[in-house]
């Protein structure tokens, strides 16, 4: 488990999934990937496929409809993984938390390792929340 | 044709399925029509006033149901929004599918979260509701109440 998150930490190609966001804050995680902050220095890629991906990063406040779709992913992403949810949507479904279609959040369905808040959140908060996650994960297996 | 012309046309042509015409600013005006002839109206304003069909929206009003379609006339920049008003227990309108593609969709939204009928839609199956959502539980009526047991309304904290 150890040997398997450490290798991990090197490079955690990232699968983006989005839940019936407003796309806000998934411009901010496109923004993440230009030069001017460009994430790719931490080793991180955005992938096309889940079986590709180490990180799966959620957002949006997670409707009926696409939280199984979320789920069936969650089950294809190889173990160990990471999960990370940016925005307040995904925390807490935000200004939606009393619609009909948004019953449970996100992290009552798939465990969150990070949660990373804003309205969308800025692209510092982004690598913020992303450093400390790696730093997390280094801490959790030099232990042991 | 100009706009008045267009107004006009239409005023003429359908004196007694137009209810009230109420001209709302120079881009737009709303045409409250009975709903019987709602066939007639849109496919004259859409096949001879070549309108583009943008959209239709409904809207619970507590003792009616409204939909409005809206027209748009490109050449004149003229928005129509043809106004229907339901009265509440029998909410039953004819489809405008047959008459362009478009509509289907919208007709479908309007019927899995209002609960109008569309006669003569050939596929009312369900749009953005999940698959297992209750059989005559519509979520934007005024009267919807919570059905399900297991959700969860706190932030948690």
């Amino acid at each position: 488990m150890s040997i398997k998150l450490k290798a991990l930490l090197k490079s955690p190609w990232v699968f983006h999934l989005s839940t019936g966001s407003c796309n806000n804050c998934d411009i901010e995680i496109l923004d993440c990937l230009t030069p001017r902050f460009d994430i790719e220095r931490f080793g991180m890629l955005l992938v096309g496929s889940i079986k590709h991906a180490d990180v799966l990063l959620i957002t949006g406040s997670g409707n009926r409809k696409s939280m199984e779709r979320a789920k069936r992913l969650y089950e294809q992403i190889p173990k160990p993984c990471l999960v990370v949810a940016v925005g307040e949507c995904a925390l807490s479904r935000g200004m939606f938390i009393h619609s009909y279609n948004c019953p449970v959040p996100i992290d009552k369905v798939i465990p969150v390792d990070v949660y990373i808040p804003g309205c969308p959140p800025k692209p510092e908060a982004i690598i913020a929340g992303v450093v400390k996650l790696i730093e997390k994960v280094r801490k959790s297996t030099e232990k042991k | 044709m100009t706009r008045e012309e267009v107004l006009d046309d239409l005023r003429k042509k359908f004196k007694d399925d137009i209810i009230e015409v109420f001209d709302k600013s120079p881009k737009r005006v709303y045409v409250e029509i009975r709903p019987d002839s709602i066939v007639q109206v849109a496919s004259y304003i859409f096949k001879d006033l070549k309108a583009r069909f943008n959209t239709a929206s409904g809207v619970d009003l507590r003792y009616h149901m409204e939909i409005l379609y809206h027209f748009l006339i490109e050449d004149i920049n003229l928005l129509i929004s043809l106004r229907v008003k339901l009265q509440k227990p029998k909410l039953e309108i004819d489809s405008l599918s047959p008459i362009f593609e478009g509509s289907s969709w919208i007709e479908r939204e309007i019927h899995e979260i209002l609960g109008i009928n569309f006669r003569g839609h050939k596929d009312l199956r369900k749009l953005l509701l999940p698959d297992d959502w209750p059989e005559g539980v519509y979520p934007l009526r005024r009267d919807y109440k919570e059905w399900d047991k297991n959700v969860i309304r706190d932030r948690g904290v």
